[in-house]
């Protein structure tokens, strides 16, 4: 029955061709789709996820690792007294403003961070070292961000205008770019604090890197104690932050609607033809009824035809997804293409396909086999 | 198996219920027997169609009984009918009802491939009953490629070539001009074996001359059965 399926659907070129642009039309949909949303969910908490730190302390109610507040100086040494904690390390993530060449202001986000061996920060740089960012007064900006900070064509040695701090471009990151579309611009701790006018002992998180990764909880409560600070699991803060941005923004409805109206569209487009494909094929059903074909058999007629596009079709639109992913990584839309969401993408493929065989499984099933002479 | 391929007891059929009921067969009881081409003839719309769809197991009596090959399918399930039918029936239509994308040959073998022949011996066992019906050499041709009175040749070829006991046929000259219908006839009459029958549905008089034995349907019931001498010239001869 395979041969018979595969060479009646491969019979009407026309049919097929729009049938499989059909599938991979909605496959590129719903894995770009998905691939988008998992890439926004990646860069709201790009931060979280690579400055490390196994607890991070922070102002009591802070949701999300942008709006944070500045801590007070004795905070850290709260933090640092528990004997658990092996090293405390601090974060500035304040928003300021950024005075353009045509007079202009753009919010930046200054990223400050103490630099040590491991996690290095900035974690993706296309020109410069981290060490670059040593001395006052340097700082890393995206590649992504270098026509909107309207900087000419040689971004290092660049001067901005941080507030009313002159500063200098010393790297350039790669692909670094926030979900709030405010340039990151990072700096080492001394500079961010500089800028953000903060006091030498201040910032935004305390990242607290344990001893022993079981009194992880012990520090959040020991932390928590005191009634102006917050403390939660980076996984945690993670969570949060991306839940805060992607859900909390619409931006996950979005698009998921997307995706949905691209799996409806594509089911359309597959049961159509397979339907065509099988109604032309009616008598020729019933004969092998008649002739006392099983009823698996004459299903099989169909489900090997939605097999096919299924396959043929998706692997298509996974391609067209990977070249959209990396079409697009160059004007900083990140689509993640990561095994889960090809996994994600492909169920939801082949449940398209099988939706759009019912009608016809049924129209074989239902087939009477006296129909062949009438 | 004994010598009655096919043999019906006061068989009825209706179609619809209540006050819509249509009774198409009137207690109808009849036998046919291997070696033998019977043809079933009758006026447009009595009951030729749905005679032969009961006798080959593809609709179930409203009374009556079918035995068909040994088997009483009139009381078997859909599935052990549908396998009755597999082992022991070959069908040839009208409109032929060949899978328009496959050669000549596929269309053959892929039935065998379902009555469940190795590949090989599908291929091997569709080449030789294309080559009885003649058609040896449009193996690869697909039906969009053939006239009307080949395509039927390849129909018949399927039917064949699984080696059925019992070839049922309906109206497969209705669409061939005289001379191919007369060559088709021909065919089919060589390839009544002693334990084989053919049963043909027709309204075409002049095919009575290949015919062994007639069956008379009028509005539902039987109105003659008569054996028939087959033209002894026409009988086995083919191109
Ligand atoms: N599925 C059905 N439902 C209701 N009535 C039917 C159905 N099939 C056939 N009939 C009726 O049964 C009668 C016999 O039909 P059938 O097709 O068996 O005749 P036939 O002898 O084969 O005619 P023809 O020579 O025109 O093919 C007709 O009156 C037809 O209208
Ligand atoms: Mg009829």
């Amino acid at each position: 029955m395979r041969r018979i399926a595969l060479l009646s659907l491969a019979h009407d070129r026309g049919k097929l061709v729009a049938s499989l642009a059909g599938v991979a039309f909605a496959a590129t949909l719903v894995v770009g789709q998905i691939g988008l949303y998992v890439g926004f969910l990646e860069s709201s908490s790009a931060v979280v996820r690579h400055a490390g730190g196994d607890v991070w302390v922070m102002a009591r109610g802070t949701a999300v690792v942008d709006n944070g507040e500045r801590l007070s100086a004795g905070s850290r040494a709260i933090v640092a007294s528990h004997p658990c904690v092996a090293r405390v390390r601090a974060l500035v993530m304040a928003f300021l403003p950024l005075r353009k060449p045509d007079g202009s202001l753009e919010a930046v986000q200054v990223v400050g961070y103490e630099p040590v061996a491991d996690p290095v920060l900035p974690w993706s740089l296309a020109r410069g070292l981290p060490q670059d960012l040593h001395g006052p007064g340097r700082v890393a900006i995206d590649g992504l961000d270098v026509r909107k900070l309207q900087i000419g064509a040689e971004p290092l040695g660049a001067v901005l205008t941080v507030g009313t701090e002159e500063v200098y471009v010393a790297a350039v990151t790669r692909g670094i770019r926030a979900f709030t579309l405010a340039p990151y611009v990072f700096a080492e701790i001394d500079t961010a604090r500089r800028l953000a006018r903060m006091g030498g002992d201040q910032a935004y998180f305390w990242l607290a890197d344990l001893a022993r990764p079981e009194c992880r909880d012990d520090v959040i409560a020991a932390v928590k104690r005191h009634g102006d600070l917050d403390a939660h699991a980076r996984e945690e803060f993670r969570r949060m932050t991306e839940n805060y941005w992607v859900a909390g923004s619409g931006a996950g409805t979005a698009l998921g609607f997307s995706a949905l109206l691209g799996l409806v569209v594509g089911a359309v487009i597959v049961g159509q033809t397979l339907y065509a494909v099988t109604k032309e094929h009616l008598r020729e059903l019933a004969t092998l009824k008649a002739i006392g074909a099983t009823p698996g058999e004459v299903v099989s007629f169909v489900t090997w035809q939605a097999a096919v596009l299924a396959c043929v079709g998706g692997g298509l639109g996974f391609l067209f997804a990977y070249l959209l992913a990396t079409g697009t990584a160059g004007v900083g839309l990140v689509i993640v293409l990561s095994p889960t969401v090809l996994l994600i993408g492909a169920g939801a493929v082949l449940t398209m396909c099988t939706v759009a065989a019912i009608w016809s499984i049924r129209a074989v099933l239902t087939l009477e086999a006296a129909e062949v002479f009438r | 198996m004994s010598d009655v391929l096919v043999r019906a007891s006061d068989v009825e059929k209706t179609y619809g219920s209540g006050e819509l009921a249509v009774p198409v067969l009137k207690r109808i009881s009849l036998e046919v027997r291997a070696g033998a081409l019977v043809l079933l003839m009758g006026p447009s719309g009595s009951g030729k169609t749905t005679l032969v769809s009961v006798l080959a197991g593809l609709l179930r009596p409203t009374a009556g009984h079918v035995e068909l090959c040994g088997a009483r399918i009139s009381e078997l399930s859909e599935s052990k009918v549908a396998a009755v039918r597999r082992r022991h029936l070959g069908f040839v239509f009208q409109s032929y009802n060949l899978f328009p994308a496959l050669s000549a040959l596929d269309n053959v073998a892929e039935v065998l491939r379902m009555k469940g022949f190795a590949p090989r011996e599908a291929e091997q066992r569709a080449a030789d009953a294309l080559d009885r019906v003649g058609l040896g050499d449009r193996r690869t041709h697909r039906p969009g490629e053939l006239s009307g009175g080949q395509k039927q040749r390849v129909a018949i070829a399927r039917a064949l070539a699984g080696d059925p006991a019992l070839i049922f046929g309906d109206e497969v000259t209705a669409a061939l001009d005289t001379r191919t219908a007369l060559k088709v006839m021909e065919l089919l009459r060589a390839q009544v074996t002693p334990g084989r029958a053919i049963l043909i549905v027709t309204h075409d008089r002049r095919l009575e001359q290949y015919a062994d034995h007639v069956i008379g349907l009028e509005d539902g019931s039987v109105v003659e059965s008569k054996r028939s001498a087959p033209d002894a010239a026409q009988a086995g001869a083919m191109t």
